[in-house]
């Protein structure tokens, strides 16, 4: 029941927070000069002023800036996210048809991230004094210093054009129509290094951050009682330090997860992955602002989502925190 | 760079994988293969296009997709001389102010409609006349189009207009179904993204970000075409994996470069790989530099012309463009050299002691060398569309300051610069990059026109160049029907045009198609990536 409350009560506080960032956004990207006519005429090669006039008309962008917003708010406000007018279709369907595959690199690469961080953070923290800290410090600072589209490229380069193991791009391959567990396989040889570079830094930082916190606990009282009792090292690691140890490391993953959302632009470019993050910046730079502010709405709500998540995951680490 | 079927290298090897085998093996080693049936091909089209309302927008990347499933009235052989497509004949009056098509018939749309001259009628008259984006130029002198029966149209011309008959390829103007548009909003239209057309290709499925999957039309109206069962556009958007994916054999076919120049060279290594820059005769384009004489300095020919000298061209073809393309003479491309409309008997900037001319006319125009060397500074605007045009910018700083003009280089991304340019005229150089289309009308009149100085719309005339005897020429040229006479319009407006420079002209610009060995007859006329693949096959 007071679970509950908690939650309802971070729902209320989450609704004037996306309201906020939706209205700030609105105004923020007018502020942006040039506008979505003059790129579309600019990309036909050709424009005459009658046509630019007529998109213009078009976009409503003749409209005062007021009315612009007033039908922006009247139409969120029956959660509808109007019509990209860019790409012919409405908002909604386009940015549906991005969040599974964000969500699954996004989810996919958070979890490789935080299980394989966390454990080589462990196993480095216990390992002090033998080749398995220095090793794994190494390896951690390498790839917390390498930056994830040079890694995609260099991956492409020698997973699929030399051993040709694995496909250099895309959601899954095109026009082989798999259907059932071929396609899961399909999806996920597509999957494997997008879902590496992207998780490959955040790795390394849970790592590093996994090793200082274990080393910290180690030397806390409980622990040395722990171990007064007997209790053999596996135990006491995995018994009481690796939860009060992973606290820190879980508030660093709620931070990020919402850099998974917008960070992986790059990382989709690289391998054509379909998701949000090249989708939002197509859009911002054709100035389709119905579909910015579709995905910025979005995004928002995503993020507080996330952020809820992880609260949860915190109190039930740590009970003491729920108020 | 040729086409496939003609390297030397690959007939050499044919000849000596024939040679153990005898003479019968060796003949049929040359016979031309025989088209195999099925297959997906996978082509790359980049970037992504934003919609598929090829009608009403002409992005250049949305034609390799729209062209295989509209059609037009005509296609082009090599020489750009009209053939038939869904006009089988045609008859120009003598006065050039009418047309008259004979159409296909048994020709029906992707939905079961039957195609006849009331779909011409109305696709021009009540689709492209109102929302191309080129009408307003190209159609100008259409005024009707008559169907006095289903199999013929004709078309009326308030006055002659030679350009027509060059731009009734499906690149162009493209012809839609009647049933499909009759009584909606054509600019909402629902097919704008699935479209309904005549050609070989059905439209199936865009997965966005991802691809969009073309099938065979089953009921195409030429008998046995298509060969491919089915054509998917993959959109990658990062150069070096588009790369990779032609590398690894993931894709057959990538036009319009959407392979960056740079990597063309590591593709030609390839063995299952070859490369062509056939198939763009008739898509001219320059790059050139656009210069505000609204500015000072910028305002005296002699420092237009100065600027013009101090470039080395060559260089960017070699450095920037890779060796692709040739240096620009003009404000005309070469590739209207075949209409008699080029020429290159106009001051010529590339003479060897180009370098003290640029100085001397500096130096007569008042713009002394400061005490250290710099006589005025101005800003270039960097194109945002690729990354050579910053190598282009980069260039030019160098080459201007040999001459003493101190050059900042300037990137903004594209709406923005757009709007600097075309809108706020708040620059002094812009490296933009012009299509020319399919005739001076298109190229020519919308940047030296002084009626085209026109704020707020992109690629007209911003460099405020106004020039009476250019305005009556270009006129002239608009309705002559002689060619002879025609040709010498255009060529005395080259003359004028250099000798004033309003524009500095770079590069004409070269594109070049990758495709993997497997793949044949892709490139079958001048209008290549942007006619249907009707022809094309894969080997198995």
């Amino acid at each position: 029941m007071r679970l509950l409350r908690y939650l309802g009560h971070r729902l209320l506080l989450a609704v004037p927070v996306i309201l906020g960032i939706v209205v700030l956004n609105f105004f923020l990207i007018h502020l942006a000069p040039g506008d979505a006519a003059s790129v579309l005429a600019g990309e036909s090669g050709a424009a005459t002023p009658e046509y630019m006039a007529l998109l213009r008309h078009k976009f409503g962008l003749d409209q005062p800036l007021s009315t612009q917003f007033y039908v922006y708010l009247l139409n969120m406000a029956h959660f509808d996210l109007g019509y990209s007018f860019r790409n012919d279709s409405p908002v909604v369907g386009l940015i549906l048809d991005r969040l599974g595959p964000t969500l699954l690199l996004m989810l996919t690469a958070f979890v490789v991230a935080l299980i394989c961080g966390t454990l080589l953070g462990l196993v480095a923290a216990t390992g002090r004094r033998t080749w398995r800290d220095p090793v794994i410090s190494v390896i951690s600072l390498i790839a917390y210093a390498t930056p994830g589209f040079w890694l995609g490229l260099m991956m492409i380069v020698v997973f699929a054009i030399r051993l040709a193991w694995l496909p250099t791009s895309g959601l899954d391959t095109v026009g082989a129509d798999n259907e059932g567990w071929d396609e899961v396989v399909d999806i996920a040889r597509h999957m494997v290094m997008p879902a590496l570079s992207l998780s490959l830094f955040y790795l390394a930082v849970y790592a590093r951050v996994m090793r200082a916190s274990v080393l910290e606990q180690t030397g806390m009282d409980y622990v040395v009682t722990a171990r007064a009792k007997g209790q053999t090292e596996i135990r006491v690691m995995l018994g009481h330090v690796l939860r009060n140890a992973l606290l820190p490391v879980v508030t660093m993953a709620g931070v990020q997860a919402g850099n998974l959302i917008g960070g992986s632009i790059v990382v989709e470019t690289v391998f054509g992955w379909p998701g949000i993050g090249t989708l939002a910046f197509n859009a911002l730079q054709s100035r389709d602002l119905n579909l910015l502010l579709g995905i910025f709405f979005v995004s928002a709500c995503l993020v507080v989502v996330v952020n809820l998540v992880v609260d949860l995951i915190y109190v039930s680490l740590d009970p003491r925190i729920e108020r | 760079m040729t086409d496939a079927h003609f390297t030397p290298a690959m007939i050499s090897r044919r000849a000596a994988l024939a040679l153990p085998l005898g003479l019968a093996t060796l003949r049929a080693a040359h016979a031309a293969p025989e088209p195999a049936r099925g297959g997906t091909m996978v082509m790359i089209v980049h970037p992504e296009p934003s919609t598929l309302a090829h009608y009403a927008v002409s992005a250049g990347n949305i034609p390799m997709i729209a062209t295989q499933v509209y059609e037009g009235l005509l296609t082009y052989d090599w020489d750009s001389k009209p053939q038939p497509n869904l006009a089988k004949s045609w008859d120009v009056a003598a006065d050039g102010k009418s047309i008259t098509f004979k159409l296909q018939t048994g020709v029906t749309f992707h939905n079961g409609a039957a195609f006849t001259s009331a779909d011409v009628q109305y696709s021009f008259m009540e689709i492209l006349k109102k929302f191309h984006p080129t009408a307003p130029v190209v159609l100008a002198e259409l005024t009707a189009v008559e169907t006095p029966d289903a199999e013929t149209a004709i078309f009326r011309l308030a006055n002659p207009a030679p350009y027509i008959m060059k731009a009734l390829a499906a690149r162009d103007l493209p012809i839609m179904c009647k049933s499909v548009f009759e009584g909606t909003d054509v600019m909402t239209n629902p097919t704008a993204n699935k479209p309904i057309g005549t050609g070989p290709f059905k439209f199936v499925q865009w997965e966005r970000g991802q691809f969009v999957r073309l099938d065979r039309n089953d009921k195409y109206w030429k008998p046995g075409l298509p060969y491919l069962n089915r054509i998917v556009a993959r959109f990658i958007p990062d150069a070096a994996t588009r790369s990779a994916a032609m590398e690894t054999g993931e894709a057959h076919f990538a036009g319009y470069s959407a392979v960056n120049y740079a990597d063309v060279a590591r593709m030609k290594t390839n063995p299952i790989l070859d490369t062509t820059t056939k198939g763009y005769e008739m898509t001219p384009a320059l790059s050139v530099l656009e210069l505000n004489s609204h500015q000072p300095h910028l305002d005296k020919k002699e420092v237009r012309q100065a600027i013009a000298y101090a470039i080395d061209r060559t260089f960017i073809r070699d450095n920037v463009m890779f060796g692709f393309g040739q240096p620009a003479t003009g404000p005309l491309s070469r590739l209207f050299t075949a209409s008699g409309l080029y020429t290159d008997a106009v001051r010529r900037f590339d003479v060897p002691d180009r370098l003290e001319i640029a100085n001397k006319l500096l130096d007569g125009a008042g713009a002394p060398r400061g005490a250290d060397g710099v006589r005025f500074a101005l800003h270039l605007e960097v194109n945002s569309f690729g990354e050579q045009w910053l190598r282009q910018a980069e260039y030019l700083k160098q080459a201007l300051a040999q001459v003493g003009i101190a050059v900042t280089l300037r990137s903004e991304d594209t709406a923005t610069w757009l709007r600097r340019v075309y809108t706020d005229y708040d620059y002094d150089i812009s490296e933009p990059f012009l299509s020319q289309g399919i005739d001076p009308v298109v190229g020519l009149n919308r940047q030296y026109l002084s009626s085209q100085i026109r704020k707020g719309v992109t690629f007209v005339n911003n460099s405020f160049y106004s020039n009476p005897e250019i305005d009556r020429l270009l006129g002239e040229g608009r309705t002559e029907i002689d060619p002879v006479k025609r040709g010498a319009i255009y060529q005395k407006v080259q003359q004028i045009l250099v000798e004033d420079s309003p524009l500095i002209w770079l590069v004409d610009v070269q594109y070049v198609s990758i495709f993997n060995r497997k793949l044949h007859n892709h490139t079958t006329g001048p209008l290549g990536t942007y006619q249907a693949f009707e022809t094309a096959w894969l080997e198995k």
